[in-house]
């Protein structure tokens, strides 16, 4: 049964809003994290898990899988809250998250089904993720590689070693997804460093570029689904995003970079998010 | 993937001199041998000598440049997706600078990456200490799954590499440099990870040596038994997993220990060994190696000697110990 257009991003808008949920649930379950930056990428990572890559749950190490790389792995819980709506771990775990000797502590670790890399130390999933690519080449195999970076992760200068090689390789089955929140942990990014003008550096290195709003589902299937965007290029997409979207006193502050989540402050986060 | 320069007839020949030519001449067998081994290097094709092996294996060779943590990153992507990767490039470069990519990618995500790291130690004597490697087997061996491996020649350094096809998890190679490996190993002899070799009896004092001071160990121990003075030498080429029962033995049977290795005192083979008999078998001890210091500019062996890292040094360390024995007992 083919699914209409308006259906696919209902559902999808449907998934980024209990993806939320579950953010916040597993950040009440352990005391605090890092709310603003797992919020913001909820919809794209929505859009990767329940449309765009091709991925088996129950099969999570099957070798022709897409592959999705969290470089910015402070933003766990929301791919944990993906993971377990996709099926690939159990429901319960995002009551455990930081609990000890839980799978999921505040950074993604490989031995959790469907994690692809341990990541968290900022700069190291871009290389990951290349790796990846030139090892589908290499092994003749379709999938493709894809790996979310945070705007103020890219600080880091092992990022422009990789963007560089990886054109240089003209990977076109790499994508490289900058959830462009504009604060990271002390404030604004463009304050702190700045990276701006940030699509003409990706283009400088040999990426084909594209912007979007990375909370309009509509832009972000179109660009998924236009991915890769050059034969002979790896992919850039500036996804422009709201740190903490959707908890208003959580939107577009350093202040929930990171911050301790009580009973409190997990309703007052849920009644705002709305029903699932 | 990559363009391939000429190969010039030297890099053709069976006879190489150094442990890190030794590396890439193993590596032609190894892709023989495991179709999933690919190649990657840090702008070092001559350095490790894998010209031979990118101009046959063209496909499954890639040249990250002068981006180290970039290899090392690539390196783990690409040991996901079931291939088995060699990372070429400068000891100082894979391991200080690159040493986070090592740790969480290799190390933390138990990915199957070899790491060929030549010119340890002070094996490029004159270039002087951002180019030496003292520190590489403290760091290398304090990460869990790693396993660190230091071959004394180019023998050994070739059947170690081949060995690494059976390893299942992150392997640390130490080479050298300019300065040729004095052949110390028996070629036919199997290559045993984590098995010392020991190439001289001794009841009086055991030193354990790996690398470049192996050789000099036997000539110091060649040198002593001349004066009546047994000295075991035992080949740790392997510092991870240590070989326990080797130490123990030559600490119970000889009672003092002399280490020798081209690497600060601090962490490496002398520590490893001292952190053991420290808990199974306190034992007299001496380290042969380099102090808390950088190093000096200088040829190969004129630095090693300076600090001690020579057969004078390891006699000297040896009567050393013995002295302090017959003052405890």
């Amino acid at each position: 049964m083919h699914e209409t257009r308006e259906a696919l991003l209902k559902r999808l808008e449907g998934q980024a809003r209990q993806i939320r949920r579950n953010i916040w649930r597993a950040l009440r379950a352990g005391g605090s994290g890092h709310a603003g930056g797992s919020s913001s990428a909820a919809d794209i990572l929505a859009a990767l898990y329940f449309h765009r890559l091709c991925v088996r749950p129950k099969e999570p190490d099957w070798p022709e899988r897409d592959r999705f790389v969290l470089s910015k792995g402070h933003a766990n819980a929301a791919l944990g809250a993906a993971l377990a709506q996709a099926g690939f771990i159990e429901d319960s775990v995002l009551d455990r998250f930081y609990g000890f000797d839980s799978p999921f502590g505040m950074h993604p670790d490989i031995k959790v089904a469907g994690v692809e890399m341990c990541t968290g130390a900022l700069g190291h999933g871009l290389a990951v993720a290349m790796g990846m690519a030139l090892g589908a080449r290499i092994q003749k195999q379709a999938f493709h590689s894809f790996v979310m970076l945070g705007d103020g992760e890219l600080h880091e200068g092992s990022n422009w070693e990789a963007a560089m090689a990886a054109s240089h390789y003209r990977l076109s089955n790499l994508t490289a997804i900058v959830d462009r929140n504009k604060i990271s942990q002390s404030g604004p990014v463009a304050d702190i460093i700045g990276i701006e003008p940030l699509g003409d550096k990706w283009r400088a290195f040999g990426w084909e570029v594209r912007e979007i709003d990375g909370h309009n589902m509509s832009e972000i299937v179109d660009a998924l689904d236009a991915v890769p965007l050059h034969p002979d290029r790896p992919t850039a997409l500036i996804a422009h995003t709201i740190k903490g979207k959707g908890v208003s006193f959580a939107e577009n502050t350093y202040l929930w970079h990171s911050n301790n989540v009580n009973d409190e402050i997990y309703a007052r986060a849920l009644a705002e998010l709305g029903e699932p | 993937m990559t363009t391939v320069t000429p190969v010039a007839p030297e890099w053709r020949t069976k006879s190489a001199k150094q442990t890190r030519l030794a590396f890439g001449q193993a590596l032609l067998e190894i892709a023989a041998r495991e179709l999933r081994a690919v190649v990657l290097s840090a702008d070092t094709q001559d350095l490790l000598g894998i010209r031979p092996y990118i101009e046959r294996y063209g496909d499954r060779f890639i040249e990250l440049g002068i981006a180290e943590q970039n290899a090392i990153g690539v390196a783990s992507g690409l040991a996901t997706t079931g291939l088995r990767p060699y990372v070429c490039g400068y000891a100082p470069f894979l391991t200080a600078r690159s040493m986070e990519q090592v740790r969480n990618d290799i190390a933390y995500a138990n990915q199957r990456v070899v790491i060929g790291a030549a010119a340890s130690g002070v094996s490029l004597g004159v270039a002087g200490g951002t180019h030496h490697a003292l520190e590489d087997l403290a760091l290398m061996r304090s990460f869990p799954n790693m396993t660190v491996i230091v071959p004394a020649d180019v023998d050994e350094a070739y059947r170690a590499t081949l060995a690494t096809l059976d390893i299942d998890g992150p392997v640390y190679m130490r080479l050298g440099g300019r300065a040729e490996e004095p052949p110390v190993t028996d070629p036919e002899a199997p290559f045993h990870l984590g098995r010392a070799v020991q190439l001289r009896s001794g009841k009086d004092v055991a030193v354990i040596a790996c690398g470049a001071l192996v050789e000099m160990a036997v000539r110091a121990s060649d040198a002593l038994k001349r004066e009546g003075i047994g000295v075991r030498v035992l080949n740790m080429h392997t510092i991870k997993p240590l070989d326990r029962n080797a130490i123990l033995a030559a600490a119970v049977e000889t009672g003092a220990i002399v280490t020798a290795e081209e690497h600060h005192l601090v962490g490496g083979l002398g520590g490893a060994v001292a952190e053991l008999l420290a808990v199974e078998h306190p034992t007299r001890m001496r380290m042969v190696g380099m102090p808390d210091t950088f190093a000096t500019v200088g040829p190969t062996n004129a630095v090693r000697a300076k600090y001690g890292m020579s057969a004078e040094g390891i006699v000297e360390a040896c009567r050393a110990v013995l002295e302090s024995k017959s003052i405890r007992s």
